[in-house]
């Protein structure tokens, strides 16, 4: 369990948060500048200063009423920093085994295994590489191996993927989340990326000016009205979990519940795989009765739940319908204009079809399947 | 013909030896307040750092002096204050200790500069993977410093071989015990052998450039990687 309670005195603004959770995969969203990173740092005791309790499994780093603040050494964080920050004097095995020390002290608690680690980041042909000549890609894998050999306790990424352009970024989230399920450390993910923490988090808490703004399962906080705004600024992306029910030679079928599936871009996919899809709020059609003779191949039924208008204040003509899926525990966002709303004559608990292409759907991350 | 080689080779063997003690002296307490300059904040630092970097623009003699009426008895490091006696007046320790004493700026400035260069972040990283304070300075931040650390060595090294003021006055000018390449010079030029003090001349040169050359070298190859 890990309980933080906090303040930090910050030069604009005071960082206040207080967060218990047992959920292992936590995600902390909210715009630069929100205090993301000086929860991390706070967490990690790179920052003087803060009151309150900090408590990770049992173990207690910061109880000020009790004047303890572990310093960072005993603390036991993995901590990859948005930097980065290798070592540039040593080669890539000799900033993996940086925090060794520690590990083989705390060997027993973390049965974390060098080949193990080599193998999931795919780091085994890098390790006699130069820090220099490595890639942004390569860097950050090599960060993440650093803090898992360390030993940790507490894994605290912040912004992992912030410094990689977009096809990279697709390629190292699938090491974040095998990292997450192979390893099982309790992991703070920061990001300015809705969609990303919602991948990998199954709790998320959002942080605006030092203040916590929502806190919950993913699904629930980007939907609610106070995030959904932070969230919308790179436009809304649902997503949608599931399992690969079927390949043929371009596609994939994934089910996300028995009786509603999608077919989605297949390459790179295989039987069984536990994927997750983003799929965009503008990419989705709505319509009032199924549809026939349409290429598109996705079409699902559902039943609106709510209907939006997140920027109606500032004379926005977005509205943003929400549709349960199935048997109601799938969500979908979908964006449409006014207009279209008063055409169509939508209200709450109206049955709905939603409409989108193959291509329209985004694979985000894909794990193996544990029951395999 | 044996005897002026002689003569050339006591005050050198002299130099080196000062200008290597005075630089194993001067060197901890250079870095330590080069390390503190560059990445601590504390009350009075500006004063500590004008007062380190004294000696750079003070005449040497002056220094010299201060440092004579300290060892002197009755002084704050003569023997009647210590109980012993430190025996630094008219020796060869005593120009190390002076030579040192006017490195100090030197090397605490090429310190704390090679420290600067040094992302004071790698050490906070050091420390979350599990090093202590210490053990994350030796780690991190002591071998990427390292080439400035080295040239800041040679710089003293170089400053002590040069030093006459401060060492004339603590150390004196005793021909086979405290007399050093500078100030053989002094004593060739003033009893007009003009050719002996030639002849250091060129000696003295040839090593200050060695110096000079060899501390370039090392901060440029810093730079450059």
């Amino acid at each position: 369990m890990i309980r933080i309670d906090v303040k930090v005195p910050q030069q604009d603004f005071r960082l206040s948060v207080s967060w218990k959770t047992g959920e292992r995969t936590l995600g902390v969203f909210g715009h630069s500048g929100a205090g993301k990173s000086t929860l991390l740092e706070t967490l990690a005791g790179l920052r003087r200063g803060a009151s309150g309790v900090i408590e990770v499994d049992g173990q207690v780093w910061l109880d000020s009423s009790r004047g303890l603040d572990l310093p960072p050494e005993k603390r036991g964080v993995g901590y990859v920093p948005q930097e980065m920050l290798l070592y540039p004097h040593r080669d890539v095995m000799g900033n993996l085994r940086a925090g060794s020390r520690r590990a083989a002290l705390r060997a027993a608690a973390t049965r974390i295994d060098e080949r193990r680690v080599l193998e999931v980041l795919e780091l085994g042909p890098l390790t006699r590489r130069d820090i220099a000549s490595l890639s942004g890609g390569e860097k950050q894998r090599v960060a993440l191996g650093r803090a898992l050999l360390s030993g940790p306790q507490l894994l605290l990424l912040d912004e992992p993927l912030a410094s990689l352009d977009l096809p990279l970024r697709r390629r190292i989230l699938p090491y974040l989340v095998r990292v997450s399920d192979e390893f099982g450390i309790p992991t703070i993910y920061v990001s300015h990326d809705a969609t990303e923490v919602r991948v990998l988090s199954s709790e998320v808490l959002v942080l605006s000016a030092g203040s916590v703004v929502a806190i919950g399962p993913p699904d629930d906080v980007f939907t609610a009205d106070t995030v959904l705004p932070m969230a919308r600024a790179e436009g809304f992306e649902n997503v949608l979990r599931g399992r690969v029910v079927e390949i043929d030679d371009a596609t994939a079928l994934v089910e996300i519940e028995p009786g509603l599936s999608l077919r989605v871009a297949g390459h790179g996919l295989e039987l069984a795989h536990e994927v997750a899809v983003g799929l965009r709020a503008e990419d989705l059609l709505l319509s009032v009765a199924r549809p026939t003779g349409l290429s598109a191949q996705n079409i699902l039924a559902g039943t609106i739940d709510e209907i939006r208008h997140p920027d109606q204040a500032v004379g926005g003509g977005e509205v943003l319908v929400m549709v349960a899926l199935g048997r109601g525990h799938a969500r979908a966002v979908v964006s449409i204009t006014r207009q279209a709303l008063g055409q169509l004559e939508l209200a709450p608990s109206r049955p709905v079809h939603i409409i989108f292409k193959t291509q329209a759907c985004r694979v985000l991350a894909t794990r193996r399947s544990r029951r395999v | 013909m044996s005897a002026p080689h002689l003569d050339v080779l006591i005050p050198l063997l002299l130099s080196l030896k000062v200008a290597f003690c005075a630089t194993c002296l001067v060197l901890p307490p250079g870095v330590l307040l080069g390390y503190l300059l560059a990445r601590r904040d504390f009350p009075g630092k500006s004063i500590v750092e004008t007062l380190a970097y004294l000696p750079l623009v003070l005449p040497p003699t002056a220094v010299g002096y201060l440092l004579l009426r300290a060892l002197a008895r009755g002084g704050p490091l003569g023997p009647s204050s210590l109980g012993f006696d430190l025996d630094l007046l008219l020796t060869w320790k005593g120009a190390a200790v002076a030579s040192s004493i006017m490195a100090l700026p030197l090397v605490a400035r090429t310190a704390r500069g090679a420290f600067e260069q040094v992302d004071p972040r790698l050490e906070a990283m050091a420390r979350t993977l599990g090093s202590r304070r210490l053990r994350a300075f030796c780690e991190v931040t002591l071998p990427l410093a390292r080439k400035g650390l080295a040239a800041a060595a040679v710089l003293g090294f170089g400053r002590a071989l040069g030093e006459f003021g401060a060492t004339v006055i603590v150390a004196g000018n005793i021909p086979g015990r405290t007399q050093t390449l500078a100030l053989a010079i002094f004593n060739d030029i003033q009893t007009g052998r003009e050719d002996e003090a030639l002849l250091l001349v060129g000696l003295t040169a040839g090593l200050a450039f060695a110096a000079v050359w060899a501390s370039e070298l090392l901060l440029r190859r810093k730079t450059a990687k």
